[in-house]
């Protein structure tokens, strides 16, 4: 078996060597001799499983091989739903599935070993925004009174306030106000908490090191995991009074007349990053060139996705309309997907970066939008103890891999599928964004300074404060 | 010859035979002091009321019962284990539902008779079929005949052992009368063919008289054992017309009757009645059937 | 006279002959017709009358109209599978081309499986597990049978064991599967292995338990003639046990079988393995317009399938068992 590996690796790199030879020869006279540098091997693997969440933002998965994106890389996937995020994280760790559709949170949630302890790496971040938070029909006609209006309609974005009345009058009727989200390190987990921390609503506190994953500590709002497609029925079922979810399950609930998104995450936070594409580091290790591409089938699809102005949005509906893929009614789908968004039953609203899949660098796993996840874990309690500044960027470069998102992305450019001026400057790229304005609480982020952000917050630990 | 055969020392032997079953109460003793000589070809019926422990006898003679006290000797051997050379034939005829009358019967010469060749197997297998008439009906599963007709081929894998002693229990007491009548003629036909040593449980007097050359008549259990042993002194061939006016014969069969219900008369509680009745009630079932 | 009179008395024994046997028709035909046409119309009367937040309970024609959907589905599918198959020719003859060293492999289509290659799935995964099941139940329940110590050791355990849903082995057949089954070139998938294995656990116990109860209630008599023929222990189980038993052990296997088709479909459900159970689970997640349909067209098969596997199992058992006239239903 070893001398196999041995000789298959020796023929590989001879194999290598002598195309690249031949493609530099060639082709030295048009393009520079970085081309056979960015050439990439065979794959390692070529019959992959990656699991998904059904949510619209696994686009890229189903883009990608419906539009043969993989198959030209090489690569036979096949796609497999997945019944909750913690199901899907398993499978990773335990090689059941080759990569997944991940929440940002998770990677990091997993290396630093909030939950199952493994670790997991991400080259891929798969869109911007496109979640929202739904109240039951039942709470929005008690918010709505205190819900500025203008010209009959509610003046967007909806802030946590108007919330506020409803679940102090909970509280002083001893009656819970319970609320759902989809996974404790899930992006909906901190913007739900973020929203309503905003509004002065306490979402309660972690409390690991004691046991207590609940994440009620001192809560006003009891949020609670529920599965992405079954927040409809629970909260139907009266077990939730809202929730934060991915689409279509908002628009679902438009659709369904039991529940009224009330604010995208878009407002919350514009453009904040969302799932990840996530791969074990071990499986990374083993398969690099599978992974560069599988990463490169992955930001043909984001690029496929938001092509044209959204050109192709409606057939990527029809795509993921498919029963194994997301499965739900195609209008329900294109609500979102194609630069909408509909709020109360008939207040539909143009959002056209709702969903966001490779404009403004969407793809890139950039270190600062990892730092802002560690920053709300360590807000929540979920990081229990103090850490440095310097703590958070270590993470944060070992679970973010913008390296192997380069090696990806110059060879499509090399390839001639991409311009390199859709990519960041990969070469004077710090994986730091610009401080960042755009929060309901006009809070300013700068990824750069962690702990310096943990102090703007009202309610929410402090770098020093331990539970 | 029969008088030469009496004077030899016992062929099968009984000796202070008793049994004790354990019950949560102690052991009950069942059968004690049973003492039997039998000679090599003689016919022995066991007679006596239910419950007296004339299966147990034969179970210890068949040795599927262990004996408390004594044991039973056949040609100067120990009985402590079933065999062949005691086949018995069982009151429901217990052929192998799943297999026909032949296989039945090969089944037993297979099984005792190892040294034979595949064609004197089969010559055997049909050689006892047809002393038992019943070579028409080989091909047949047990639930394709009649009741008497199970019986006969019980009887032929019985033969088809070549037992020392054929131990037969109340064999013909689920058949109807007249199929008994048959089965009764084709056991003495056999009987003087082969001249087997044969002990036979019944409950019917005429049976036991016709049949035997001793009646063996057992007291009411617990703690049964041989009451009377009654010779019967008829002439060979016997036919059952012909003896039904004859002296000697209701002489014998009064002296049975006389012994059952005089000497050991017995009350029957009204459950066991009830029992008695239900079991009577299946038997008819299973002629009809 | 003679022919006035003889046509009456034809058209009378035609009619005694016939009405008799339209009698039988309407009893064997007929009357499950009936039922049936009931069912439909109470179904749709029904559907029309549940409004779900998915929209209204699908009746007799949107089921109708989902099965021809999920059988056109199927043929795209296969259609697709062609055409992937076509394309991986072509690009495996260009790798070689480019490397003759390289030894072109055809992998397997990585499309979903449609409805109809889940029904084969989960039929594949009960069988398995219920021959797996079969094979320790039925020997074990001949030990249990013939031995009282045996029977005695294993009993507690037995009932300990056989009140457990098997829901609650899933979990830990899924971890154990996980860290046992472990192969760099795996000749079964893990949630096959897990799937079979939660199936074998549920199918172990009526037919243990039946096989024990066939081998210990075996007539006495038959015992008896075991032991006068002296037959060895192999030949007293193989030409005495066996048969007689037939009847309780085909009463536990079949009684095994349907439990384990049931544990199947929850066990595919709950562990989102391939099969009929991922079906039912993925169109409830889906929440369409036509999930509760599609639902329905599942629930109806497996029902249907279930039923088919006992009317097997029963001409199975006739065709083995020496008892003709038991009456089997």
């Amino acid at each position: 078996m070893a001398n196999n590996k041995l000789m298959n690796t020796l023929k590989h790199a001879v194999k290598t060597l002598r195309v690249g030879m031949v493609s530099a020869v060639i082709t030295s006279a048009f393009i520079s001799a970085n081309v056979s540098a960015e050439e990439i091997g065979y794959a390692e693997k070529e019959e992959l499983k990656f699991g998904f969440i059904k949510l619209t933002d696994m686009a890229p998965l189903a883009v990608a091989y419906e539009k043969g994106f993989f198959e030209e890389e090489g690569l036979y996937v096949t796609l497999e739903a997945q019944a909750n995020w913690k199901v899907l994280l398993d499978r990773v760790i335990d090689g059941q599935l080759d990569g997944a559709h991940m929440l940002a949170g998770q990677p990091l949630g997993a290396t630093i070993g909030y939950g199952t302890k493994a670790d997991i790496i991400t080259a891929f971040s798969m869109d911007l925004n496109g979640n929202a938070i739904t109240v039951s029909n039942d709470i929005w006609a008690q918010m709505k009174k205190h819900v500025p209006h203008e010209g009959g309609k509610p003046v967007h974005p909806i802030k946590a306030d108007a919330l506020k009345p409803v679940v102090d009058d909970y509280k002083s009727k001893g009656k819970p106000f319970k609320m759902g989200m989809v996974f404790p390190v899930s992006t909906h987990n901190y913007e739900l908490r973020y929203w309503l921390a905003a509004g002065g609503i306490h979402p309660g506190y972690y409390a690991p090191h004691k046991g207590d994953t609940s994440g009620q500590i001192s809560a006003e709002a009891l949020l609670s995991v529920t599965p992405p497609p079954q927040m409809p029925a629970t909260m139907e079922a009266g077990t939730i009074y809202g929730y934060c979810v991915g689409e279509p399950w908002n628009q679902q609930a438009v659709f369904k007349g039991i529940g009224v998104p009330v604010v995208t995450d878009y407002e919350i936070w514009k453009d904040n990053p969302e799932k990840v594409f996530g791969v074990s580091k071990t499986w990374a290790e083993k398969n690099p060139n599978t992974h560069i591409r599988v990463v490169k089938a992955m930001i043909r699809a984001a690029m496929w996705l938001d092509e044209n102005n959204n050109a192709n949005r409606p057939e990527a509906v029809k795509i993921l309309a498919k029963s194994q893929y997301v499965g739900a009614d195609y209008e329900v789908i294109a609500n979102s997907m194609t630069g909408t968004f509909e709020y109360e039953k008939g207040d539909k609203r143009d959002v056209p970066d709702f969903n966001v899949f490779f404009r403004y660098n969407a793809t890139y796993p950039f270190y600062s939008d990892a730092i802002w996840y560690l920053t709300q874990m360590r807000r929540w309690g979920q990081i229990s103890e103090p850490k440095s500044d310097s703590w958070y960027k270590d993470i944060a470069k070992q679970v973010y891999r913008p390296d192997i998102y380069a090696q990806a992305a110059k060879s499509l450019i090399a390839e001639g599928k991409a311009k390199a001026s859709e990519f960041p400057e990969f070469a004077s790229e710090t994986g730091f964004k610009s401080p960042q304005k755009h929060f309901i609480d006009n809070i300013v982020y700068d990824g750069s300074q962690p702990n310096a952000y943990l102090d703007k917050f009202a309610i929410g630990l402090k770098n020093d404060s331990k539970l | 010859m029969k008088d030469n055969q009496m004077k030899n020392t016992p062929h099968l032997e009984l000796t202070q035979v008793g049994i004790d079953f354990p019950t949560p109460k102690g052991p009950f003793t069942a059968l004690q002091n049973v003492n039997l000589k039998i000679k090599k070809g003689e016919f022995i019926s066991l007679i006596g009321h239910s419950g007296c422990g004339k299966s147990t006898v034969l179970n210890i003679v068949a040795g599927l019962y262990q004996a408390t006290t004594g044991g039973v000797i056949l040609d100067s051997k120990e009985v402590n284990e079933p065999g062949p050379e005691r086949a018995v034939v069982f009151q429901n005829h217990s052929l192998l539902p799943w297999l026909s009358a032949y296989k039945n019967v090969e089944l037993a010469v297979k099984q005792t008779q190892k040294g034979r060749s595949k064609k004197e197997i089969k010559e055997w297998v049909e050689h006892n079929l047809e002393l038992v008439h019943m070579s028409h009906a080989a091909d047949k599963l047990p639930a394709e005949i009649s009741g008497g007709m199970k019986q006969r081929v019980g009887i032929a894998r019985a033969l088809a052992m070549e037992p020392k002693v054929l131990l037969m229990d109340e064999p013909f007491g689920a058949l109807d009368a007249l199929t008994r009548a048959h089965l009764q003629d084709s056991v003495m036909e056999i009987h003087a063919e082969l001249g087997n040593t044969v002990i036979m449980i019944t409950h019917d007097v005429d049976e036991a008289v016709l049949l035997s050359d001793r009646i063996v008549m057992m007291t009411n259990g617990p703690e049964a054992t041989i009451g009377e042993i009654l010779p019967i002194e008829l002439e060979r061939p016997r036919n059952r017309i012909a003896l039904a006016d004859d002296p000697k014969y209701n002489h014998y069969r009064s002296e049975v009757l006389k012994f059952l219900y005089e000497k050991q008369r017995k009350v029957e509680s009204v459950s066991e009645h009830k029992a008695k009745k239900v079991q009577d009630k299946n038997t008819k079932e299973t002629d009809v059937a | 006279m003679i022919k006035q009179n003889a046509i009456p008395t034809i058209i009378h024994q035609v009619k005694g002959f016939q009405w008799p046997n339209i009698g039988q028709l309407l009893g064997a035909a007929a009357l499950p017709i009936v039922g049936i046409v009931v069912f439909l119309g109470l179904w749709s009367l029904m559907a029309k009358n549940i409004d779900t937040s998915l929209g209204q309970f699908p009746g007799p024609a949107a089921v109708w109209e989902q099965t021809t959907t999920l059988v056109d589905e199927h043929n795209a599918q296969m259609d697709k599978a062609d055409k992937f198959y076509e394309r991986q020719e072509i690009r495996n003859a260009a790798r070689v081309a480019k490397d003759p060293s390289y030894q072109p492999k055809i992998r397997a289509f990585t499309g979903a499986p449609t409805f109809f290659q889940q029904i084969w799935t989960s039929l594949y995964t009960v069988m398995v597990g219920f021959i797996v099941a079969s094979l320790i139940a039925i020997p074990l329940g001949i030990v249990c049978g013939l031995s009282k110590n045996a029977y005695t050791a294993i009993n507690p355990l037995i009932q300990l064991f056989k009140p457990v849903s098997p829901l609650a082995w899933l979990p830990l057949v899924t971890m154990v599967v996980s860290a046992v089954y472990v192969s760099s070139d795996p000749m079964f998938s893990k949630s096959f292995i897990t799937s079979a294995v939660t199936v074998a656990l549920c199918c172990l116990w009526p037919t243990l338990i039946n096989t024990a109860v066939g081998v210990s209630s075996i007539d006495k008599d038959l015992l008896n003639v075991s032991k006068v023929l002296r037959l060895n222990a192999l030949s007293h189980v193989t030409t005495i046990v066996l048969p007689s038993s037939i009847p309780a052990i085909f009463t536990g296997l079949r009684l095994s079988l349907g439990i384990g088709w049931m544990v199947l479909i929850a066990a595919e459900m709950l562990a989102q393995n391939p099969g009929l159970g991922k079906f039912v689970w993925d169109e409830f997640q889906n929440g369409s317009s036509e999930s509760l349909a599609r639902i329905m067209v599942a629930v109806l098969t497996i029902g249907l399938i279930g039923f088919i596997l006992d009317r097997v199992m029963l001409v199975i058992q006739r065709k083995v068992s020496w008892d003709k006239n038991a009456v089997l239903r």
